[in-house]
């Protein structure tokens, strides 16, 4: 066991998938991932090349340049830096390239904030990446090498997004098991690329389409629906490997719930006090943590949540003019159950284990409601 | 020297038929690049006319071809050229872009490539404007010229008013190792040079001038010609940068640039003290040249 922050578990996942190349820019609060590389590198210790470039734009677009060429790729950004970058998302996807990209989830301007919330990770929703949301720093690292597995795998060939929460995971220190070389060697040899930049076997690519943009396009949602067995195969091998067990969704306290909170990321940890402090009294409450958003496995959250009469959806992000993103996503998927949604924690507030209680009692009451927890 | 002979032998590394415009020389530059190159050559191209070349399902090209973007080509060929480091292969890693990618859009990337001096020729191909979107304005887009954003009208009868970015300049300015002008109507000067970048390590930069039919309204025969003539006049000047030390490659005739005007239907509506403005600031830069300043001419 060895105490590590969220940001230095990536760099330690990245120097054990063996990456071969690093193009970085820095932004608080991911900069200590590219620093850790960076001070591995002056020391030796990590073999990969590693590059700071002029943006976070340009950041991506190296990434996807040494993908294309078959070079296991790394790197990380936050916040504006996502948003700057956010172009290059579908391209990467769109290309089917490989790659891990770690975002330190941090609230979006303006104002600014460096506090964190999920406004950056979700607004790359939509640009075809498998994303893991992590709730814990073990998770992150654990995360960033199935990752590789996942996304190098001939039936997906997709990039992967790994979200840590900016500070509360980034720069917080927590018991962490650093995996064997040895072992990580074992479970993600390199995968070669069918189609890449190969000069034996020149091929044109991510060139304009005459006709057969949705062929393409549904090929992406095929890959991704497809990569839901991958997902489950990788978080069953890793099981087996290090006996960390990881699944699309935690279910906490499930069974015979009858009022469940569904959310993701590092808030979590504070709402399972919460259940905790309720369950001890006789209280039949649970809660569902999203890690794997995309894919969104729909046949298993609504089997985790069969005899839910009422969940509350917990928001870090907001859809002005609709309601809490995640909320908007799910509420779709449990017609016969109750939905409601509370927007917290934006920017990095506090959301406190008394206030994830009122929420329970909320929920108890059977009245759908919308509330912020200002 | 370029055997001409040897050329003529040489492998194609593009097909004929591609969707280029009757007369581009921006496609002829490429065809150039792959004489030059040979097909242990990737191109990475940005958004702009030489896109639309290779178009699903088809291709004119024999050697790798990555697009991603307009405003990246060098960051992408700056991870390709990492990419192919980290795995141990020597690959040319070639940037194909505009002048409205590179000295606009793109002019970060640029830079930051040049500063980091990654292991890229970079090639410009410079029509002087948008062409791809239908003729626009760019910062290399000559004073004077009409576009359609820069059109003329009864109270601008000018056209653009802006002089263009000195790009080979800046680009040594930005740490380019060697850095270069060239034209596609000098075939084999242009071929040199890129053989010679092909053997330098670090970034390489060469400001390709590629005449553009539907976009300077010349006639598609005078394509060769209008190229040939603005380096004969003075208007393009052809130098390459080495640390700092310029050389002039082809010294100009300095033939009058009303003659080279007047095959452009850009031009049309110049006068002729329009002209004559021109035509004094060429001399005047040329002066400063031949002087021995390069660094002090304005618009070179």
């Amino acid at each position: 066991m060895e105490l590590l922050d969220g940001n230095q578990c990536a760099a330690w996942g990245a120097r054990l998938a063996r990456v071969q190349y690093v193009p970085c820019y820095p932004i608080t609060p991911q900069t200590e991932i590219i620093e850790t590389i960076a001070q591995w590198k002056a020391d030796g210790e990590f073999k990969g090349l590693f590059e700071q470039v002029d943006s976070e734009h340009s950041v991506l677009s190296a990434a996807l340049g040494s993908a294309a060429t078959g070079a296991r790729t790394f790197t990380a950004s936050s916040s504006q830096g996502l948003l700057l970058a956010h172009e290059i998302f579908p391209n990467i996807s769109g290309t089917r390239l490989p790659m891990v990209y770690v975002n330190v989830s941090r609230a979006v301007s303006a104002p600014i904030s460096l506090w964190c919330d999920h406004s950056d990770v979700l607004s790359v929703r939509d640009f075809g990446w498998i994303m893991l949301v992590c709730e814990t720093n073990q998770e992150v690292l654990d995360s960033v090498i199935m990752s590789y597995k996942i996304s190098e795998d001939k039936k997906i060939v997709l990039p992967v997004l790994v979200n840590m929460d900016g500070f509360v995971h980034s720069f917080t220190r927590e018991q962490v098991v650093i995996p064997k070389q040895k072992m990580v060697d074992k479970f993600i040899p390199k995968q070669d690329l069918k189609i890449k930049l190969d000069v034996r076997n020149p091929k044109s690519m991510a060139v304009p389409v005459l006709h057969g943009y949705m062929y393409f396009r549904s090929q992406v949602h095929r890959a991704m629906l497809d990569s839901v067995s991958v997902i489950k195969k990788v978080h069953s091998d890793w099981y087996k490997l290090t006996g960390r067990k990881y699944d699309f969704f935690e279910g906490y306290k499930l069974s015979g719930a009858k009022e469940v909170i569904v959310m993701m990321g590092s808030y979590t940890t504070i709402a399972k006090n919460a259940v905790d402090q309720l369950r001890k009294k006789g209280r039949k409450v649970g809660l569902l943590r999203i890690r794997v958003l995309r894919p969104f496995n729909e046949i298993l959250f609504k089997k985790m949540l069969k005899g839910v009469k009422h969940v509350g959806v917990v928001d870090q992000s907001i859809a002005p003019g609709l309601s809490g993103i995640l909320f908007s996503e799910v509420r779709g998927m449990l017609p016969s159950v109750k939905v409601s949604n509370y927007i917290g924690g934006l920017g990095g507030k506090d959301v406190s284990d008394k206030e994830f209680i009122e929420i329970f009692d909320d929920l108890k009451k059977g009245k759908e409601v919308r509330k912020w927890l200002m | 020297m370029v055997n001409v002979k040897q050329l003529a032998k040489k492998k194609e590394l593009i097909t004929g038929g591609t969707f280029a415009c009757t007369g581009c020389q921006a496609i002829y530059g490429l065809r150039l690049v792959g004489m030059a190159l040979g097909k242990d050559t990737v191109i990475i191209n940005a958004a702009g006319c030489m896109t639309l070349t290779a178009t699903h399902p088809y291709t004119c090209y024999k050697t790798p071809w990555l697009f991603n973007a307009i405003e990246n080509a060098a960051s992408t060929a700056t991870g390709v050229a990492k990419g192919f480091e980290a795995q141990g292969k020597k690959v040319n890693v070639v940037c194909y872009a505009g002048d409205g990618s590179t000295s606009e859009i793109g002019f970060g990337a640029v830079s930051g490539a040049a500063y980091r001096n990654d292991n890229i020729i970079y090639i410009c191909y410079n029509n002087g404007n948008y062409a791809n979107t239908g003729h626009q304005v760019s910062a290399e887009t000559p004073e004077y010229a009409r576009t359609l954003t820069s059109p003329i009208g009864k109270k601008n009868k000018f056209g653009n008013l802006l002089p263009r970015k000195s790009l080979a300049k800046l680009m040594a300015q930005n740490g380019a190792v060697y850095s270069a002008t060239a034209s596609t109507s000098y075939p084999h000067d242009f071929i040199e040079k890129l053989q010679k970048a092909s053997k330098i390590k670090g970034f390489k930069f060469i400001d390709l001038l590629t005449p553009c039919e539907p976009g300077w309204l010349v006639k598609t025969n005078e394509m060769f010609k209008v190229g040939k003539m603005i380096v004969d006049s003075g208007m393009w000047p052809v130098y390459e940068i080495e640390n700092k030390k310029v050389t002039i490659n082809i010294k100009p005739a300095m033939t009058p640039v009303k003659d080279v005007l007047k095959m452009q239907g850009r031009y049309k509506h110049l006068n002729a003290s329009m002209i004559n403005y021109i035509q004094k600031k060429v001399k005047k830069e040329w002066e400063t040249i031949n002087s021995g300043k390069f660094w002090e001419s304005n618009d070179y």
